[in-house]
């Protein structure tokens, strides 16, 4: 219903108190079709990756949850290959828990709780789950792996986290997260492998 | 606002520092800048909305999405909605039908979907050599809701013609279709207080599925009944109360007649064939603790008789019919309401007290399978006492059908299979009666007519059910005894038939599933669904005051403004309204602390 006024809040939010490690802005003009990146938490398997995932608003907003889906692969018990994410606030109950009192900001603290840590007992990919539960070492070292491989370098390359930077630099240029971010691109200057982007 | 603004102009730097796209991101800005005037339009509209206009749009779907429309076409349709709902249904029934004559699964679920969203639909189709129109029609405060179908047979499959004219015939008659489908709502309810006559009830409750084997039983039976019982057959009444067929007669009329001049279009092509009238009642009432819902389905088909047509025809189907008895192609008309009883709101009727009554009659509630060439009624009950749920259902198929001279076998195994498609069509429904229905207080009865082979002979009364005991017998007690005989064992009968007529045509005419998709949608509708107009309406609601405390709607994370309009849930948290209906529409939980809006048992009955 309120969806255009209230994205235009929440955006607004978002870049005057970005959540730390959370970046999320506009996909070129439209409202719908947004994208931010979580940085990887320290104490994880995820550490120096920077992920970026997909935001697409419904017309329904906030009356139904946004879609949210990984556009970097990353190895979680609760992400599938394709990016989707197992997790109920981003589902309508009465299964799921979204209500209209999260917002996309929430969504996404709550995607990154969730990376660094990982519910195996609701498990979408079940090899990942039970290696998370019974061989975390292995689990660890897989998903240090994939973090490095697809998630550490953002390479210049991709599109994507370039138009962030103009875009939140110009808008909100003394943001602390655009800082984060710099230095997120920073290390992605060095262009290993490309992420999935779109 | 001014936040907004605010954040419009970063987006707005954002966007023009994109050089590509500068141009656009002002076409943008523009577009973006007029949707916000829009919104702040419809809030504005929304506040200077009394209470009851508010529901009005509100109920009707009016309200669209803020920054879609202007506030001048909120205007307009409030004044539309206000002036002229019923013209408004006109035109919906109409410019439907006039697309729609696809016959398909889809169609159907797509005529449901409208169903919903509208409320009053109507869609035709054609199925191989069957013709079918539903009509469907929901009273927005009262929450009744109508369908009617009525399938066309036509007997002549290998002639083109007549099909063709068949379709033709049916499409401008809607408008006379649906006064009868109106008409039809309102017959039950005005037969409640008559009086029945033992016999006839008697012979349509207790007819067995084991008759279905002979035919010619079936005739027998037929021809031999008296006319009044034939009528008593035909109707189903609400509350289930016995009928008197006297008055039965003057009220079948009125909904026969418009069908009438639809059929007599047909007459010339149609020569020989068979009429099929079915008239099905279903009612469902939701109250705050309980539900009922009784399904009263009752298809009366002029029966197949080879000596006195004219007296079967005309009695049926009310005079106009017998001008031309027999000649009309086998039409089935299928009736069907539902009435959402409001919680809280007990009427007599719907009170447990009388549901047992009405129960303790055994005859109208007992699960009956009837069938002799392919006469099919059935009437089920549930009930859980202590389980605060009562579910009363009734299908009832008394089938009759005339055989004129140029009857032949085609057309009534043409109606046999529609009968029991649609019997398919309730046939999960039923299962779940099934299950509560021996627990009825009817009684281990021990089934006299089973033995319904033997009993056919002796039934040149008339009265079916006394065949058992006597054959003329219209007395009270042989009623009373034979009745609740009837009841447990024409439920056993029914069960084990069921199964049997659900696997030999299941699913073959795309509507049937009609039926089971609506009813037993309920409990999935009603689950993750929210709450009804009624229960949002019970929340509190105040108006936003200047004094108060600066807050915001989590829902659309705006600041309460003077004027808006706030709704209050129980656990004290406050939205606008129109935010926060609309998220109780479908959810039954505060957006922030999730705690059930009702109380757990309210919630319960909602379910």
């Amino acid at each position: 219903m309120q969806r255009t006024s209230r994205l235009k809040r929440e955006l607004h939010l978002l870049t005057t108190e970005p959540p730390p490690g959370i970046m999320f802005w506009q996909n070129k003009d439209r409202m719908d079709d947004l994208r931010a990146q979580i940085l990887g938490g320290a104490n994880t398997p995820y550490d120096k990756g920077v992920f970026n995932l997909e935001v697409v608003v419904p017309e329904r907003y906030p009356f139904e949850p946004p879609k949210i889906r990984f556009l970097t692969p990353i190895y979680h018990p609760n992400i599938d290959s394709a990016g989707r994410i197992c997790l109920d606030v981003l589902r309508l109950p009465p299964k799921g828990a979204w209500r209209p009192s999260l917002n996309i900001s929430t969504l996404l603290t709550s995607i990154q709780l969730l990376m660094s840590e990982p519910n195996p007992d609701d498990p979408l990919m079940a090899d990942i789950s039970s290696e998370y539960k019974y061989n975390k070492e292995v689990f660890i070292r897989n998903a240090k792996q994939w973090t490095e491989k697809y998630a550490s370098q953002q390479k210049g390359a991709s599109k994507t986290p370039d138009e962030e930077v103009t875009q939140s630099e110009a808008s909100t240029p003394k943001e602390s997260a655009i800082s984060q971010k710099r230095k997120a691109n920073d290390i992605s200057r060095k262009g290993k492998k490309p992420c999935l982007d779109s | 606002m001014q936040i907004l603004s605010h954040s419009f102009i970063n987006m707005e730097s954002s966007d023009s520092n994109d050089k590509a796209n500068i141009d656009h991101s002002e076409a943008q800005r523009r577009s973006q800048l007029d949707r916000l005037e829009r919104e702040e339009a419809f809030y504005h509209f929304v506040n200077n909305l009394n209470e009851e206009d508010y529901r009005l749009m509100r109920d009707n779907n009016l309200l669209g999405t803020p920054g879609e429309i202007t506030e001048e076409e909120l205007m307009r349709r409030l004044h539309q909605v206000k002036e002229g709902p019923p013209q408004q249904n006109g035109d919906e029934n109409r410019g439907a039908e006039s697309t729609e004559d696809v016959s398909n699964r889809d169609s159907i679920i797509d005529w449901l979907n409208s169903v919903r969203q509208t409320g009053n639909t109507t869609r035709s189709g054609q199925r191989g050599n069957q013709s079918w129109r539903a009509v469907s029609r929901t009273n927005p405060n009262s929450g009744d809701f109508r369908f009617s179908l009525e399938i066309n047979v036509n007997r002549n499959n290998g002639n083109p013609n007549p099909e063709a004219e068949n379709e033709q015939s049916v499409e401008p008659s809607n408008g006379e279709d649906l006064e009868n489908s109106q008409s039809d709502t309102e017959t039950p309810r005005s037969e409640s207080p008559s009086v029945r006559q033992p016999g006839s009830d008697r012979s349509t409750s207790e007819e067995l599925a084991t008759e279905e084997a002979s035919p010619l039983r079936g005739q027998r039976r037929a021809r031999s009944r008296s006319p009044e019982q034939r009528r008593t057959r035909a109707r189903t009444d609400r509350s289930r109360s016995p009928i008197n067929p006297a008055s039965e007669t003057p009220r079948r009329s009125p909904h026969n007649m418009p069908s009438q001049t639809l059929d007599h279009s047909l007459v010339n092509e149609s020569e020989g064939s068979s009429r099929t009238r079915q008239h099905v009642t279903l009612r469902q009432h939701t109250t705050g603790t309980e539900i009922a819902s009784e399904n009263a389905v009752l298809f009366s088909t002029p029966e197949t008789r080879p000596a006195p047509p004219a007296l079967g025809s005309s009695e049926t189907n009310g005079s106009s019919e017998s001008a031309a008895p027999g000649q009309r192609p086998p039409t089935i008309v299928l009736d069907l309401q539902v009435r959402r009883v409001r919680p809280g709101e007990y009427r007599q009727r719907d009170s447990i007290a009388n549901r047992t009554r009405s129960r303790s009659q055994t005859p109208n509630n007992t699960v009956t399978y009837e069938s002799e060439r392919g006469g099919l009624r059935r009437t089920f009950s549930r009930s859980e006492r202590a389980g605060v749920r009562t579910y009363v259902s009734t299908i009832r198929i008394p089938i009759r059908r005339i055989i004129n001279t140029g009857f032949n076998e085609t057309t009534s195994v043409a109606i046999q299979t529609i009968l029991r498609q649609i019997m398919t069509g309730f046939g999960e429904l039923n299962y779940y009666m099934y299950s509560d229905g021996d627990a009825d207080p009817s009684g281990p009865a021990p089934n006299q007519n089973v033995d319904a082979p033997e009993l056919q002979n002796g039934g040149d009364s008339g009265s079916t059910s006394s065949r058992s005991e006597s054959t003329e017998g219209s007395s009270g007690e042989v009623y009373e005894s034979s009745n609740e005989g009837g009841s447990t064992s024409a439920r056993r009968e029914g069960r084990n038939t069921r199964g049997s007529v659900t696997f030999e045509e299941s699913g073959s005419l795309p509507f049937l599933s009609l039926a089971q998709f609506f009813l037993l949608n309920e409990d999935d509708d009603d689950q993750p669904r929210g709450l009804t107009k009624e229960q949002i309406d019970n929340l509190a609601w105040r108006n936003f005051g200047e004094s108060d405390a600066l807050k915001t709607c989590s829902v659309c994370i705006t600041e309460y403004t003077e004027g808006n309009k706030l709704r209050k849930l129980p656990c004290s948290h406050e939205y606008h309204v129109h935010c926060i209906d609309r998220w109780l529409s479908e959810n039954s939980t505060c957006p922030i602390c999730r705690r059930a809006v009702l109380a757990a048992g309210n919630r319960e009955s909602v379910v």
